[in-house]
């Protein structure tokens, strides 16, 4: 791995860097909310107790996350109470110039995917494997504050992939007839497997490379390839699939229009963001 | 807890109206705001709407708490009494949402809603845990 400058709290930053960094980590405080409001959308799917208090629990979670991510970005002189009120006033549809959703969690995009129960469980046992591998590379990026928040956050969202997993057992616990269930289940799994494949963007070389990507590697803002983070989503993913009892489809193609990931070509100026 | 003009009391809401709608949820599942949560004797009726937490094998097969041996009694007892724990947690992780809502995002505020949704987490887990026992139990019979 290269060896990257390092930066901490209160160091002057580059400015490109610190406008790439801002980029990214709004994309993560935003969706990381976001993300939460789309959860807590589907506490109403709960078919019994325990569903509903553990999906609460992940609600809590993942606005703890955005909490994290936005108080550091207020070190970095962002107007971070505007983003929180923008995404508490208008849940349904943030304006794209106050916050940065990406693609997957605004409503239009995420609501359709889910029509029941089942599909609350595939999106923690299919597509949370992909934030893991993706969030987990901050972890080690030269942005100091940044890397250790997202210790605290890659094992929380390490933990969601177990409630995935929890919860699609006892889909087919409680099924009358499990074989059935099973089957129900394993025809969903590409629709999510899609959404986990598009999370880390498009691949660093060739005809579909993304534009970027060079640039974040360079700063050490992101330290792992988009096939790295592949390798690691699809390891991840099949030991959940078989957690379950279920198996890894074939011929699944990623779903890069939804841009669950934020690997955006476009740089969004973030310090102009609270202004608008 | 907040008191309306008329003098009834009830949660903080939740600045988040999608999360506050979650509470109905819970409602189904026998979710009440409570002033003073403790003692409970209502058991019977809250085992009602909790059982749908444990796995039949024919109809009619998870037993009214009545129904129930001591020992099963017990448990669902505890079980109950975990939900009311996470029930009481759950209302102040509105607290800390509506104060970093009205009083903006800083460092104390954070770790403090760190501090509220790592209890309610606790006590979910909790909660799960007291679920499993009961439902070892209720299994054996």
């Amino acid at each position: 791995m290269p060896n990257w400058k390092t930066y901490d709290k209160g160091d002057e930053l580059p400015a490109e860097y610190k406008k790439l960094l801002l980029n990214l980590m709004s994309f993560q405080g935003d969706s990381e909310y976001a993300g939460g409001q789309r959860v807590a959308e589907n506490v109403q799917y709960a078919p019994r107790p325990e569903e509903a208090y553990r999906l609460n629990k992940k609600v809590f979670e993942e606005f703890g996350h955005g909490f994290y991510v936005w108080n550091i970005m207020q070190d970095l002189g962002v107007d971070v109470d505007s983003r929180l009120q923008e995404l508490v006033q208008h849940p349904d549809n943030p304006d794209p110039k106050k916050v940065n959703v990406i693609n997957g969690f605004r409503k239009e995009n995420w609501s359709p995917m889910f029509e029941c129960w089942e599909d609350v469980a595939l999106f923690s046992t299919v597509v949370t494997p992909a934030a893991v591998a993706f969030l987990g590379q901050y972890r080690e990026c030269s942005y100091k504050p940044w890397a250790r928040i997202n210790v605290r956050i890659h094992k929380e969202e390490y933990g969601h992939t177990a409630f995935g997993v929890w919860a699609a057992k006892r889909c087919v616990e409680f099924a009358d007839n499990k074989d059935e269930k099973l089957e129900f289940m394993q025809n969903r799994v590409p629709k999510f497997m899609q959404m986990g494949l598009g999370f880390y963007g498009r691949p660093s070389k060739g005809k579909d490379a993304s534009s970027m990507f060079d640039k974040y590697y360079e700063y050490g803002i992101k330290v792992r390839t988009p096939e790295q983070l592949q390798a690691e989503y699809l390891e991840l993913m099949e030991d959940r699939l078989k957690g379950v009892g279920l198996e890894m489809p074939k011929g699944v193609e990623a779903d890069y229009d939804m841009r669950v990931g934020y690997d955006m070509d476009e740089i969004t100026d973030v310090a102009s963001q609270s202004a608008a | 807890m907040q008191t309306d003009k008329e003098g009834v009391t009830g949660p903080v809401p939740f600045p988040d109206s999608l999360v506050e709608n979650g509470r109905s949820v819970l409602a189904k599942f026998g979710y009440t705001h409570q002033e003073t949560p403790y003692p409970r004797e209502d058991y019977a009726e809250m085992w009602e709407v909790l059982k749908p937490d444990f796995p039949h094998r024919g109809p009619g097969d998870v037993p009214s708490y009545d129904g129930m041996s001591p020992a099963q009694q017990e448990a669902a007892r505890e079980y109950m009494d975990q939900r009311l724990v996470a029930d009481r947690r759950y209302e102040l992780c509105s607290i800390g949402l509506q104060d970093l809502f009205e009083k903006g995002i800083n460092t104390e505020l954070v770790e403090r809603y760190t501090t509220i949704r790592d209890a309610y987490e606790d006590s979910v887990e909790d909660f799960g845990a007291a679920r499993e026992r009961l439902q070892t139990l209720l299994a054996a019979e």
